[in-house]
């Protein structure tokens, strides 16, 4: 017999990976091949941030790596490199997850913000460091605000797939969903 | 129960640094391997993205067709307008159609009087668009031919209207095709009618600018901008677009191709253009044929020195070493 807080975690690990191939899917659909004039949010990137915040222990770091590498393969991106920065921004968020839990969510997003800041720093400057091109910095900045602002939508639209998601609630009598915190904010 | 979970936190600890550090430098390194090797990775991409993409093949394309449909019904609401445009329009264009068909018979009168050969080697494959390239800075599209339809990399891809981009990476079932709107894309050209060479470069806009151009006093706005074939990778004489001119004057392209709705593409198969290696011989006078028969009895000689004939030949700067040949080969 499984454990039944060890198949609720599987299966959120099963949707998070569902969510994250939906998202490429989205992106890849060769609806209008012109370049955008506003570059959209990296809605990837929230998701991966928001569930490290809510449930550290679904989305391991492996699977994290396993997912932007796809990500950056499809994507035509440098290999390896952006899922560095967003490995090490995962980690730094998942030390402070039980801390982050018990504030209010303007800190969460605060914090979900410096990360993607930071880390769109780092990436540019690594690429700089390599000679790579580029691509326009204020490309790259409107992408970081949008990706900055879409984050609290992320968070609530995760939530309510998570919450339709069957399966029985937590042993240590959270809600059903995503976690504690954010049942609380919903 | 709580508890449990605690201990069990605490003892991963220490292993999750570990494999975290591991990840790093398993990420560093498909980094700089990337780096240092960038054919060999992208090689990889490109077999990767050919197993992957075309599992979606099933959703994206009817999802793309749905939204395709949607956005035409919305376009319903102006239905009359619509109407009475495109018959005006059909006006002009029959009166083009004439003006095409007596062109057309001219053309072929010329063609015969000249004894022209087109090139039979200009022939297309026809893809589809799978998927673009799903980031908001690289302009790719992914088409569902490749390898096994003979696609090579450097082709020209074009739509109904005009040059669309070129491919870049070919898996087996898949080529992807940067557009000319990246902005790693460089496109020899031509500008219509003053004959000026530039070159198109991708800036990640919808409306590319041109570098290199001489003497842009003589470009106008609206002027045709057609691919040059200089570098002998591209067929010349596709249609790019029409010269604009932007807010700081600067001379763009906008791309005769739609590229909002890139739908079917065809790729041109070019093959090289044939380069003249050979310094050029002297052209000898023809043999009579009485020599050339002689030459042929001599033969070589069984002791290996070579034969009177390639020496005598070569002595006299005539072409009996081409009658000499094929003898020696025979024994």
């Amino acid at each position: 017999m499984i454990d039944p807080a060890t198949s609720r975690r599987w299966s959120l690990r099963l949707l998070f990976v569902g969510l994250a191939i939906f998202l490429m899917f989205l992106r890849i659909l060769p609806l209008s091949t012109l370049p955008p004039r506003i570059p959209g949010p990296d809605l990837l990137l929230c998701l991966a941030l928001a569930w490290v915040l809510r449930r550290p222990d679904v989305v391991s770091a492996p699977l994290l790596v396993a997912v932007f590498l796809l990500e950056d393969m499809l994507t035509m991106r440098p290999p390896g490199l952006w899922t560095l920065m967003v490995l090490f921004g995962s980690e730094f968020l998942r030390d402070r997850a039980s801390a982050v839990r018990r504030l209010p969510f303007a800190v969460d997003w605060a914090m979900a913000a410096a990360v993607i800041f930071f880390i769109t720093i780092g990436y540019r400057a690594v690429l700089a460091l390599a000679m790579i091109p580029r691509p326009a910095l204020w490309m790259t900045a409107m992408q970081t605000v949008a990706t900055m602002l879409a984050y609290p939508a992320v968070v609530g639209a995760t939530h309510l797939v998570a919450r339709a998601l069957p399966g029985p609630p937590e042993r240590d009598g959270t809600p059903r969903g995503l976690g504690r915190r954010l049942g609380r904010r919903a | 129960m709580a508890k449990d979970r605690n201990a069990d936190i605490d003892f991963a600890g220490p292993v999750r640094r570990i494999l975290i550090a591991v990840l790093a430098i398993l990420l560093v390194a498909t980094f700089l391997v990337w780096r240092i090797d960038s054919p060999r990775v992208e090689r990889f991409r490109d077999a990767l993205v050919d197993r992957v993409v075309p599992n979606m093949d099933w959703a994206l394309l009817p999802v793309t067709k749905v939204v395709g449909m949607v956005e035409s019904a919305r376009s319903y609401s102006r239905i009359y307008e619509q109407n009475q445009q495109l018959k005006r329009e059909l006006q002009q264009m029959k009166a083009w159609k004439e003006a095409a068909v007596q062109l057309e018979q001219q053309n072929a009168k010329l063609l015969a009087q000249n004894q022209v050969r087109l090139d039979p080697q200009l022939t297309s494959v026809s893809g589809v668009v799978l998927a673009d390239s799903g980031s908001p800075f690289r302009q790719s599209v992914l088409l569902n031919v490749g390898a096994r339809d003979g696609i090579v990399d450097g082709w020209a891809t074009m739509d109904g209207l005009g040059l669309v981009g070129r491919i870049s990476g070919v898996g087996e079932r898949t080529a992807r095709v940067i557009l000319l709107t990246d902005s790693s894309s460089r496109i020899p050209v031509t500008i219509q009618p003053s004959g000026q060479r530039a070159i198109l470069a991708g800036d990640n806009t919808a409306i590319p600018p041109l570098d290199f151009l001489e003497a842009p006093e003589q470009v106008r706005p609206g002027d045709r901008v057609v691919s040059s074939g200089d570098g002998g990778v591209f067929p010349s004489g596709i249609l790019v677009g029409e010269v604009a001119k932007d807010r700081d004057n600067r001379l763009r392209v906008r791309l005769a191709a739609e590229y909002d709705r890139l739908d079917f593409l065809r790729v041109l198969r070019s093959h090289p253009a044939e380069r003249i290696t050979d310094p050029g011989v002297l052209i000898p006078p023809e043999v009579p044929p009485l020599v050339a028969e002689q030459s042929r009895m001599l033969g070589p000689q069984p002791d290996g020195t070579p034969g009177p004939g390639p020496a005598a030949g070569a002595a006299a700067g005539t072409g009996a070493t081409a009658g000499a040949a094929p003898p020696r080969a025979r024994p």
